[in-house]
């Protein structure tokens, strides 16, 4: 029974990894940071278009937090820390979360 | 303090004696906050890229900071995760604390020199800049208790009520609401030519 139950567990494994390589970067709204900058920010870091960065911007500020990018965790990883860098109040989570 | 306007390819700013002094004191305190020694007790830092070859330093696992203000500047990486801020934080915490005290001391040292009250940044150098000033603001915002936006816009109307001459703590706190007035105001006008600079390159 163990033998023949192993391969399957091994093919489940490998796809539960895939699905949680997918995570995104959230910036979360603060009193702190202008408006200006967060836009900066995400048009120099990220190279968004100014419409685009602008509308995560207010994205961030009206809803309290907004999707900034995703990719793997590492990935992810590079990005928070980037934007804890620039002082902005990111977290990183699977996507789908 | 006049803000930031370009001139001759730079970024000008002027701040007399007493408003660098202010402003090298608070960026002292943050850095020191970070776990810098005070700038003004030895030679600064050298401020070049602290880790030239990018490569990550292998952390042990390290406690988050016990100092609201020092946690908001390098805050947890995750809400619900414990363990990913965890790893997080021992991959970046050290190279993060490092990046920001090496953009500290140079601000400090850009701030007490003598070159006759004028701020003079280059492009390339406004991004580190702005970046600091955060910093400074987002320490100050956590001392000040600005913990949302209604707290942000009651803070400019406290600036304009008079505090008694012997109530030292109202004396203290609107001394700190006056220094991030002034340093929301001078990143304002930096990001300004900053936002410009990137629509001209385009």
């Amino acid at each position: 029974m163990v033998a023949q139950l192993a391969p399957e567990e091994t093919v489940a494994a490998e796809e539960h990894a895939g699905l949680d390589d997918a995570w995104v970067t959230i910036v979360w709204n603060d009193p702190v940071n202008l408006m200006s900058y967060v836009s900066y920010v995400f048009q120099s870091y990220f190279g968004y278009p100014r419409a685009k960065a602008e509308k995560l911007m207010r994205q961030v500020h009206e809803e309290g937090r907004a999707v900034v990018s995703t990719g793997n965790r590492e990935t992810m990883e590079v990005d928070v820390q980037a934007m804890h860098g620039f002082g902005l109040w990111a977290t990183m989570q699977r996507g789908g979360q | 303090m006049r803000g930031f306007r370009r001139e001759r390819g730079a970024f000008v700013a002027e701040l007399d004696a007493q408003e660098r002094e202010v402003v090298a004191s608070v960026v002292a305190d943050v850095a020191e906050l970070l776990g810098a020694a005070r700038f003004e007790d030895g030679p600064p830092p050298p401020t070049g890229h602290p880790d030239p070859l990018g490569l990550r330093m292998d952390e042990e696992w390290v406690a988050p900071p016990e100092d609201a203000a020092v946690r908001r500047l390098l805050p947890d990486a995750s809400r619900e995760d414990p363990a990913v801020a965890a790893e997080f934080r021992r991959l970046t915490e050290a190279d993060l604390r490092r990046t920001k005290i090496g953009r500290l001391a140079a601000v400090w040292q850009q701030l007490t020199a003598d070159d006759g009250g004028v701020l003079v940044v280059r492009p390339e150098d406004a991004q580190a800049l702005a970046a600091t000033l955060t910093d400074l603001r987002l320490v100050l915002a956590e001392r000040l208790g600005i913990v949302d936006e209604e707290a942000a816009d009651a803070l400019y109307e406290e600036l304009e009520g008079d505090v008694a001459d012997d109530d030292a703590a109202g004396q203290a706190r609107q001394y700190l609401a006056s220094v991030y007035a002034a340093l929301s105001w001078l990143q304002e006008s930096l990001l300004a030519v900053m936002l410009d600079d990137l629509r001209r390159r385009g």
